[in-house]
Order: structure tokens, then C-alpha cells, then sequence
């Protein structure tokens, strides 16, 4: 059985123990803290070597060769869609290029890289325009066009949405570990987008549309809960070196927060990303939804490692007109998350 | 190479890796490297052959073969058995078959089918953020969703195919597009502006919008777009968005002397990316071959393989 879907019942007595330790108040030694580590690394730049700060900040959420040996790896980035000068749209080729680096470093058996695209039908297009396409040529990487892929069906783990099951494509039977490798961005409907509204183009255009309507009906916040209870990513990484803010996910205006956000639990990073944006994550319905069932989304409950949120924090800029931004907005006390 | 060799060669070649995907049964695999037929791959492998010539109609009337024993009772054909809402193949079907008489019965069942189905509609209130006029069907990727460009100027074209162009569902069709192209021209999947601010064009999907408007409307509704489509042209590295562009421009009667380099180009760099879709390289061919648009083209073809002296002569 693949990692993505035996882990799901890993992740679940690491959510009860991560509960126990919150409830006690106490802050345990290394050896029993068991709460999911999130680390946020500090990268202001894309034109530096990446690869090294990725691997201190999987090395420090617990991620080395013992867990990556032999594993057969899904690298999944944010690709939507491509307009020159833009490039803080999508997940930058760099940062696809170093996770690659570092996974195949510690030894996994295969890196592929996949995305299906969800208003764009010419993926291979949308690979050139957003620089990706030279990356995978140079760094001798497999793209797989995931809108296009034929599709296996798993039950609804979720049971959110009303969807009875979900259809995967096929990629996903040979795969062993999923990164959800995300861009730092908000977003016009669900205020924002990080690792687990990321998993959305995991999902066939052949099935879902373009766009993905079939989880527009089904509810978008009831659609990435289901998903991401079907398909537990193992690693959750967020692009924050240049994000997104105003109008995203493809209008908003650049803003560099200088950050990669690391972690094993997609809830715990989406959480942890949130705050660096300025966010409080329980004003985002998915990720409030998702606390201690996909994962923690309380501060207590995540073991935040590398940069201190302190310092790192920058607030992103959020349109009142949106409705899903001012329900941010008007969560915002001013107060710490 | 003069430019029509250039042409041919783009299409003998591209149809020539088609060929290499037919399965025993007609169909065709959607990628070189699977196995399993795919319904979208050879309803395109069938319009590929099209414009093929003789050396192509026995395989081009097989995969029409294929294509009918992939159909449901109700006309349907769909990307999947597990998925019959996905049914946006039955247009591709249509154009594959292209009226001819073998086909008549499963032509007419798709053709009641696509007529009788439509995207779902929704009131438009006023706090709505978005600008388009979502009473107006066309159709949509899958079932009980939305309307949206790609699949409703596919059904477009099917109809025309099936000169059932003047219809009402074709006339809506046609205002639904029109009423999804960006103030600033092209299309993309079907929205317009959204909380105020203007989206952006895509090649691909303004290519298919405008080959499927085409000869419907008068050059000044569509100029921004037409224009932004001959901006893009000379850029556009890969098959959907170059293969749909060019049609497009054929079209109108606007294609661009180069096409045919450009899409020898884009043959060419298929290993760039692993290969291309069986979809991708038919398309290829039929850019290639079609100096007035894909309808013309396939209007004057017999399903028997006999092209007219109208392309031979290019």
C-alpha cells in the first residue's frame, strides 16, 4: 500500500498525541513531543542555491534519508496559469529544482513532477511560459500532465463534499510520498491558497473540468477537505519567497515574504504559512474545519522550528470587497495567531 | 523545403506516430506509452486521418468504427465508463464522422444527445463578482456544471460539422462566447472579469472559440481577439495552442505565412516533453492541412480518404 494512503492512520495518532501534549500545557522534551514540526526557513531570494535550505528545513521537521530512501516521489507545484512578468503566480521552477535536489539527495528512487492546471488546457504551454519546462530538461525530470492522466477511484474519505468518491489519476498508484509544493498566495474564494487547496490539481480536468467545476458544485472548502482526507500529502512545502497578495491566485500583486514553510502535516504548514501572511488560520473555513481531524491548526499544537513567526511575519494585503477577504479582515484583532 | 512540403511533412509524420498508437479494435491510446484506448484520442486520430489521404482511410474508417462502439445508448460518448458526465467527446465524435452515411444512426443519436443536454444555468444577482451572463447556456465539460468556452465551441463546431449551425442552441451557443470574450480580446476557459479586475486570454482556448465562430460573425466583433491571436502566434512552442491558433487565423482567412514552419517546429520538439498526446499530434496534422480552417477542411473530405483538389493544390 502507498505511503499517502497508509499514512493517513499515522497522522491520526499523531493528531491524538499532539491533543494530549496541548491539553497538558506542558512543553515536553524532544523525544515526546510528539505535535507535527513546521519550519520555516528564511530565502530571500530565488537566484541562490535553494537545495541546502530546503534540506536544513526538512532535516529539521524530522524528513531525511531514513524517510526518503527508495521512495518514489510526486513533486506537485501550483501552476495555474502564466503571464509574462508574473512569475509570482505559480511555485517557481527554483524551487521545484531544489526540492528535486534535496529529495533526490537523500535518496529517493524517483522525483516525477506533476500538475494539472485548472484553466489551462495546454499544460506543456504553461510549463514554458512559467520557466518549469527548462528546469525538468536540465534537471532530467518527468513531467506528468495530470489532467490527462486515465483516473482510478478511491472512496471519499472526507465526506465533506457529497462527492462519493474521488478519481485519481493514475500516476498516483505508483507513487509512494506527495509534496505539495505550494505558492504563498490569497485567494479571491477561499482567502487563501497554500498546500492543501494545492492538492485541487492532483484532479483530472478529464473528470473535473477546466476549471475543476465538479468540486465548484460540490462546495470548494467541502472538496479540499475531502481531498485532502483522501490523499494525505507526506511533505507540504510553501513558496513564500515571493507570494501573492490582493487578488489572488493569478491577479494579485507580488510580495515577497522571503520564506519557505516546511512540514509533514499539510493543515500544520497551511496553518503555519497563514500566520506568516498575516492570517489567522481559524478565519480560513477549510483550515478551521480541518483542526484535529487533518491536522492541528492551533499554534500550541505545532511545534514551529527554524525562523520564529515573529520575525518573519509580514502581513499580506487583503481587498475588502472580496467577501472572503474581509471575513479575514474582520477577524484580524490585531492580535497574535 | 518549399512551404506545402514542409506541410506534408508535418502531417505524414504526425500521423505517421498516430498510427504507431492504433490498437487492434481501431481505437487509439492516447499516449505512446499506454495501452488502454482512449475515446478523445480516437475520435482525434479519425479527424487526423481525414487529412490524410488514401494511404490513411482505412484506418480513418476503423477508428469511426471504434468510436461507434464506444457510444451509449443515449447517444453519449465519454471520456470513461466511470464517468459518463464527461461526455464532451461526443462532439469530437461528430466532427470524426464527419456526415457520413456508415455513421448516420450513431450521428444522429450524438447529435440528439449534445442538442438535448446544456450546462446549468444560475441567476445573476448583483453582488455577484462576476461580469458574464450566466443565463446563457452553451455546454459544459461534465455534466450538471457549468457552461464554459472550450467544450461549447467544440459542440459549435460539431454542429456545423452536421450543418445544424442555424439552430437555436448553436445561435446561444454563439452569444455565449461572445459574451465570454475579454474586453480586451481572446478568451480563456469562460470568465471574464472577476471582483472588477479584467482575466487573461488563452491561446488555445481563443484559437478553438474563434475557428468555431468562424464565417458566423463579421470580423468587427471579434478584431481585438483575432488580433491577439496573430500576436501570439509566432511564440507558441506547442501543439494545442499553436494547432488552434492557426485554425483559427485559417479561419478568418488571416492564417500567418509561417504556419507551416512554426508547426514543424512544434512537431519537432515533441521530446522536449516526452512526446506528445495522440490528440496534440493530430492536431498538428490537421493545422497543417487545413489553410481554411478545420471546417472547410473537413468539408471537403470524403470519409472515404479522397481529398478534394481544393487542399492538393496548395
Amino acid at each position: 500500500m502507498t505511503d499517502w494512503v497508509a499514512r493517513a492512520r499515522w497522522n491520526r495518532r499523531e493528531l491524538l498525541a499532539a491533543a494530549a501534549a496541548s491539553a497538558a500545557g506542558a512543553l515536553v522534551g524532544c523525544g515526546s513531543d510528539r505535535r507535527p514540526r513546521v519550519a520555516i526557513a528564511r530565502a530571500d531570494r530565488y537566484d541562490v542555491d535553494l537545495e541546502p535550505i530546503l534540506r536544513r528545513a526538512l532535516a529539521e521537521v524530522g524528513v531525511g534519508a531514513r524517510e526518503i530512501a527508495g521512495r518514489r516521489i510526486l513533486l506537485k507545484p501550483n501552476l495555474v496559469e502564466t503571464s509574462l512578468g508574473a512569475g509570482h503566480i505559480n511555485t517557481h521552477p527554483q524551487v521545484v529544482r531544489a526540492a528535486a535536489a534535496a529529495l533526490r539527495s537523500l535518496g529517493a528512487a524517483s522525483v516525477v513532477v506533476g500538475e494539472g492546471p485548472g484553466h489551462r488546457r495546454d499544460t506543456l504551454l504553461v510549463l514554458e511560459e512559467s520557466g518549469l519546462a527548462d528546469v525538468l530538461v536540465q534537471e532530467k525530470l518527468r513531467f506528468v500532465d495530470l489532467n490527462r492522466q486515465p483516473g482510478f477511484p478511491v472512496a471519499n474519505a472526507g465526506g465533506r463534499s457529497g462527492l462519493v468518491r474521488l478519481t485519481l489519476p493514475g500516476l498516483l498508484a505508483e507513487i509512494d510520498w506527495i509534496v505539495s509544493l505550494a505558492k504563498l498566495k490569497t485567494h479571491h474564494w477561499t482567502g487563501a491558497t497554500l498546500t492543501m487547496k494545492n492538492l485541487f490539481g492532483l484532479m483530472p480536468g478529464s473528470y473535473y473540468g477546466w476549471p475543476k467545476n465538479v468540486l465548484h458544485f460540490a462546495g470548494l472548502q467541502e472538496s479540499i477537505l475531502d481531498i485532502n482526507a483522501s490523499v494525505r500529502p507526506q511533505l507540504a512545502i510553501v513558496d513564500g519567497i515571493v507570494g501573492m497578495e490582493g487578488d489572488g491566485p493569478i491577479l494579485g500583486t507580488a510580495k515577497p515574504a522571503g520564506v519557505l514553510v516546511v512540514g509533514t502535516n499539510a493543515p500544520a504548514v497551511d496553518a503555519t504559512a497563514a500566520r506568516v501572511m498575516g492570517i489567522d488560520p481559524y478565519a480560513l473555513r477549510y483550515l478551521a474545519a480541518a483542526d484535529g481531524w487533518l491536522g492541528p491548526v492551533g499554534a500550541e499544537a505545532i511545534r514551529q522550528v527554524g525562523e520564529t513567526l515573529a520575525s518573519v511575519v509580514t502581513p499580506f494585503q487583503l481587498v475588502q470587497g472580496i467577501p472572503a477577504h474581509k471575513a479575514l479582515l474582520d477577524r484580524d484583532s490585531g492580535a497574535g495567531y | 523545403m518549399t512551404l506545402p512540403e514542409i506541410a506534408a511533412a508535418t502531417r505524414d509524420a504526425a500521423l505517421a506516430e498516430v498510427a504507431r498508437r492504433a490498437r487492434a479494435d481501431g481505437s487509439y491510446a492516447a499516449r505512446a506509452e499506454a495501452s488502454a484506448a482512449s475515446v478523445e484520442a480516437t475520435a482525434w486520430a479519425a479527424i487526423g486521418f481525414a487529412f490524410g489521404g488514401a494511404p490513411r482511410a482505412s484506418a480513418e474508417r476503423a477508428a469511426c468504427a471504434a468510436l461507434v462502439q464506444a457510444q451509449a445508448a443515449d447517444g453519449r460518448l465519454s471520456t470513461s465508463p466511470l464517468h459518463p458526465g464527461a461526455y464532451a467527446p461526443t462532439s469530437l465524435a461528430l466532427l470524426a464522422w464527419n456526415r457520413a452515411a456508415p455513421y448516420a444512426a450513431a450521428r444522429g443519436a450524438a447529435l440528439a444527445f449534445l442538442v438535448g443536454h446544456a450546462g446549468e444555468r444560475f441567476a445573476r444577482t448583483a453582488e455577484s463578482a462576476l461580469e458574464i451572463d450566466p443565463q446563457l447556456t452553451g455546454w459544459p465539460w461534465i455534466d450538471k456544471t457549468f457552461s464554459w468556452c472550450e467544450p461549447t465551441a467544440l459542440a459549435l463546431l460539431a454542429l456545423e460539422v452536421e450543418r445544424r449551425g442555424e439552430e437555436s442552441r448553436a445561435a446561444e451557443g454563439r452569444r455565449l462566447l461572445l459574451d465570454r470574450q475579454l474586453p480586451s480580446g481572446g478568451w480563456n476557459y469562460g470568465n471574464t472579469r472577476v471582483f472588477g479586475n479584467e482575466l487573461r486570454p488563452a491561446p488555445e482556448a481563443s484559437g478553438l472559440v474563434l475557428a468555431a465562430l468562424a464565417g458566423r460573425l463579421e470580423r468587427s466583433a471579434v478584431a481585438a481577439s483575432l488580433d491577439y491571436l496573430a500576436r501570439q502566434a509566432p511564440r507558441l512552442p506547442t501543439p494545442l495552442a499553436l494547432g488552434w491558433t492557426l485554425l483559427a487565423l485559417a479561419a478568418w482567412g488571416e492564417r500567418p505565412p509561417a504556419s507551416d514552419r512554426w508547426l514543424a517546429q512544434a512537431l519537432a520538439r515533441a521530446d522536449r516533453y516526452g512526446g506528445y498526446e495522440t490528440a496534440e499530434l493530430a492536431l498538428l496534422a490537421v493545422a497543417a492541412s487545413a489553410p481554411h480552417g478545420i471546417l472547410k477542411g473537413l468539408a471537403s473530405r470524403a470519409v472515404d480518404g479522397n481529398p478534394s483538389p481544393e487542399d492538393g493544390a496548395r
